[in-house]
């Protein structure tokens, strides 16, 4: 039988797909937004006692992972009016050719890591690596600032699942660490964006090469 | 020690409590001189009083669960304690009229915070009893004083003067890390007394290394290059204590791990004692050549740290020979000269910055007939000048007595070390001799004659806190020259710290020494009152006309007539020149009724020189060939991290 963490990772994987192929700002943050909640539902499910303090720790992560984060840069996009492409440097079928790689590669390399907490679900590591390098992904293929930011937050995604795999009491302070990380990397990411957007009236991050002396 | 500490927390409090009253201008300078001045005080208390005893004090405070911050307070510690609290005491008092003019209260506040970040980090770093307190100190140290140095960031050269320095201090302290590492990576101690076990090659390394990173910071030539261009920028005041205090935590540097590795090879006083004659003599020569006040103390500053130098190198000649009166005879010198220098170089920079406070301006040759005006001043320059040239009856004269002294002893040696002492005694005239010659050009240029610009015009001395701190140290100059053996303990207690290897201490030559030195200064004293009072006598009753300096008879002296400091210093310099390359512009006189000419000469210092087409370029070169990387497209930045984590997979 499948465990309904795998499930729940499972659909994870195929947002990764389906962000790949987005090509509009909105499609791509209800994506990550999606991919947060399902992220943050995997506690959960994954067999450790929840204590009350826990469980209010998960449902905050929930709703600061998938709620609050989209939700700002959504009314962002919206209160500015930037474009809503996307920008690719690398084109959305080869992303998509890419995507699916590196699923395959994920898994293997997630063989290769062989972690003993987590083997009894097969889907943890495998899925962790492939947000990491779909964050990276982002950050490096796609030239609008805003993308960037999400492919930063998918990032984010992976270490929190990784995280979770950690059956210690440090588990929650280390989740909550890297969720104060998120919120001030997404803050600190908004002030650069309103700068550029000032400066360049876009957030095209191509125009930053104007920079260079 | 908690005195110690209290008096560190009573200065740095006073710091911030600047910061935080930058706004009301008044208040804060007095809140922030008054506490600076009083854990000053107390830490020249606590000093004094741990220098009277020889017990060892120690302290330490676990950091970050990782690292114990170790503190120790010996002989040594406590000597360079005294003269870093008492000369930054008089500067934070000078400082109090000094900062008058400033516009900027906002900065004036960063100004002290600085300050007393500076001075808690002198302290400390002399206290250090670990790899890693002393490092944490030190760049606490070098940072805050880089900050000092950028002051009046709005000029061009003051920025550069502080880039430089950042530059310097460093690599300098790259050098350091790099004799620190090698102690780390063989006995896997952060303690400082680990270095006592390390094998012989290590020993020359740590040696090598460190006096390298510790003599940027010193100043010894050529790694002084930052020197002349960082203290003129500087306030007066932080000038004073740069120069005064925190180049010696440099030679702090030198002696402690000298002290700590115990190993008497003959080589490490040789390479000290050759530095220290070639930064002595160069020193000196540039100091001849400038035009601008401060950077000619800057240079004199080189010059005394050569000095320094040499009695520490006969100092380790003398312990490595086996001979224990040269070798304390030689420390004793040296230290004595740190205590000295700090006294008499703070002296001359809060005159210089009183000179620039009320004129404007730091150019020698603009200046002229200052004393006039200026009385206390130029006195108080005066007495200065004569100590730094190692004139009795002042205190320059004490310590050099001291190294000459225990030269002289090493005459007695064999072949290497022999030659060596007739070098220190050949250097240290040398060194006298010029220094006499640079310090009567600056008085008899800047203090007598008449005004050559209008700068030097109506000008007054008026800041009671300036003048108080000029006198004191004045009179100190003048107290050690004259009773050395008053003070003769203190020196004694740093040479005793380093615990080497020449048993008891014989003090009883000293006390003859110092002795005499006291008669003879009284005899000195004697007959100069007693020419004094043949002139008044023999002038009794007769009428003296009075007419400017250097109107030779003219009808219609102009003050342009007068000898300037160039030209006195012309001949000298000339012989020097290949040391001390000269350039000249001068715009040819042509035809019977000759037009405006001009002249301008300017001293090079190879040091600097050839750092710039030795270093300087080949390294633009080979970054100017990396330029690419930095492209400016924020994708490939990203993809630089992604290839790093690559990377550093491998390798987990």
């Amino acid at each position: 039988m499948i465990h309904p963490v795998d499930t729940l990772l499972s659909l994870v994987l195929l947002s990764v797909l389906f962000s790949f192929g987005t090509s509009r700002l909105p499609g791509l943050i209800k994506v990550v937004a999606f991919q947060g909640v399902v992220a943050s539902m995997v506690p959960f499910f994954i067999g450790h006692d929840m204590s009350a303090g826990g469980v209010v720790f998960t449902v905050a992560t929930l709703l600061i992972r998938g709620i609050i984060i989209p939700l700002c840069i959504y009314l962002a996009i919206k209160k500015v009016a930037i474009r809503r492409e996307v920008e690719p440097i690398v084109g959305y079928h080869a992303s998509i050719l890419f995507g699916l790689g590196l699923i395959v590669g994920a898994t293997y390399v997630s063989r290769q890591l062989n972690l003993p907490a987590i083997s009894q679900y097969l889907l943890v590591t495998p899925t962790a690596v492939a947000l990491l390098v779909t964050g990276m992904f982002f950050l490096i293929a796609r030239r609008n600032a805003i993308a960037m930011v999400l492919g930063y937050i998918m990032m984010e995604n992976g270490i929190y699942l990784v995280g979770t795999t950690f059956s210690s009491h440090v588990r929650h302070i280390v989740e909550f660490g890297i969720l104060l990380d998120v919120l001030a990397g997404v803050m600190i990411m908004g002030i650069i964006l309103q700068n550029i957007n000032k400066t360049f009236d876009d957030v095209d991050t191509a125009l930053l090469r104007t920079l260079k002396e | 020690m908690s005195q110690f500490f209290m008096a560190i927390l009573i200065i740095v409090f006073g710091g911030f409590l600047a910061l935080l009253l930058a706004r009301q201008a008044k208040l804060m300078k007095l809140i922030a001189v008054f506490s600076l001045s009083a854990g000053c005080l107390l830490g020249v208390i606590d000093a004094g009083t741990k220098l009277m005893g020889s017990d060892i004090y120690t302290a330490s405070f676990s950091f970050l669960r990782v690292f114990s911050l170790g503190f120790q307070m010996d002989g040594l510690s406590a000597f360079f304690l005294f003269a870093i609290f008492l000369v930054s005491l008089l500067a934070t008092l000078y400082s109090f009229h000094y900062m008058d003019h400033a516009q900027k209260p906002l900065r004036v506040a960063a100004n002290y915070f600085f300050f007393s970040l500076l001075i808690a980090a002198m302290a400390l770093v002399v206290c250090s009893s670990n790899i890693i307190t002393f490092m944490f100190s030190w760049e606490i140290m070098s940072l805050s004083s880089f900050f000092l140095v950028i002051y009046n960031y709005e000029s061009a050269e003051n920025r550069r003067a502080g880039y430089l320095y950042f530059v310097f201090s460093h690599v300098g302290a790259m050098f350091i890390f790099v004799a620190f590492g090698i102690v780390y990576g063989l006995t896997g101690s952060f303690d400082f007394t680990a270095m006592g076990s390390l094998t012989e090659t290590a020993k020359y390394l740590v040696f090598i290394f460190s006096f390298i990173g510790f003599g940027s910071k010193a100043g010894v030539f050529p790694f002084h290059v930052w020197l002349p261009h960082a203290h003129p920028a500087a306030p007066s005041h932080i000038s004073a204590v740069m120069s005064g205090v925190m180049i010696k935590t440099g030679i702090y540097g030198i002696i402690r791990v000298y002290s700590l590795l115990d190993f008497n090879t003959p080589v490490f006083g040789y390479i000290v004692l050759v530095a220290g004659v070639i930064s002595g003599v160069l020193g000196v020569v540039y100091a001849l050549g400038q035009q601008d006040l401060k950077r000619m103390l800057a240079y004199s500053s080189v010059e005394n740290i050569g000095v320094i130098l040499i009695g520490l190198g006969i100092g380790m000649v003398g312990v490595s020979e086996g001979n224990p009166l040269m070798a304390v005879l030689g420390f004793a010198g040296c230290f004595f000269h740190i205590l000295n220098h700090s006294l008499f170089k703070s002296l001359l920079f809060m005159g210089a910055g009183m000179v620039l406070h009320k004129t404007g301006t730091r150019s020698i040759d603009a200046l002229g007939g200052l004393l006039k005006n200026m009385k206390i001043t130029g006195a108080t320059f005066i007495i200065g000048s004569l100590a730094i040239s190692g004139l009795p009856p002042f205190n320059g004269f004490v310590s050099e007595f001291f190294i000459y002294f225990g030269a002289f002893k090493g005459i007695a040696l064999g072949k290497t070390a022999f030659v060596m002492c007739i070098f220190a005694i050949v250097g240290l005239a040398v060194i006298g001799g010029l220094a006499l010659a640079c310090f009567t050009r600056v008085i008899g240029v800047v203090f007598q004659g008449e005004p050559r610009t209008s700068a030097a015009v109506d000008v007054n001395e008026k800041g009671a806190t300036m003048l108080i701190s000029m006198l004191i140290l004045a009179g100190a100059c003048l107290i050690i020259g004259v009773f050395p053996g008053a003070l003769i303990y203190m020196p004694m207690k740093a040479v005793s710290a380093l615990g080497l290897a020449y048993g008891n201490i014989p003090l009883e030559p000293f006390y003859q020494m110092t002795g005499n030195i006291t008669q003879s200064a009284m005899i000195l004293f004697a007959v100069v009152l007693g020419v004094i009072a043949l002139r008044s006598f023999f002038y009794r009753g007769k009428t003296i006309g009075k007419s400017g300096t250097w109107g030779c008879g003219f009808t219609q002296p102009t003050a342009k007539m007068q000898y300037t400091g160039s030209s006195y210093a012309g001949s000298i310099l000339e012989f020097f020149s290949a040391a001390a390359p000269l350039t000249v512009e001068h715009s040819p006189i042509s035809g019977r009724f000759p037009l405006k000419t001009d002249y301008k000469s300017r001293i090079n210092d190879i040091a600097e020189l050839h750092m710039g087409t030795l270093i300087v370029r080949p390294v633009l070169f080979f970054f100017d060939k990396l330029r690419w990387i930095q492209h400016g497209d924020i994708h490939l930045y990203i993809g630089y991290i992604l290839l790093a984590i690559i990377l550093l997979l491998f390798f987990i």
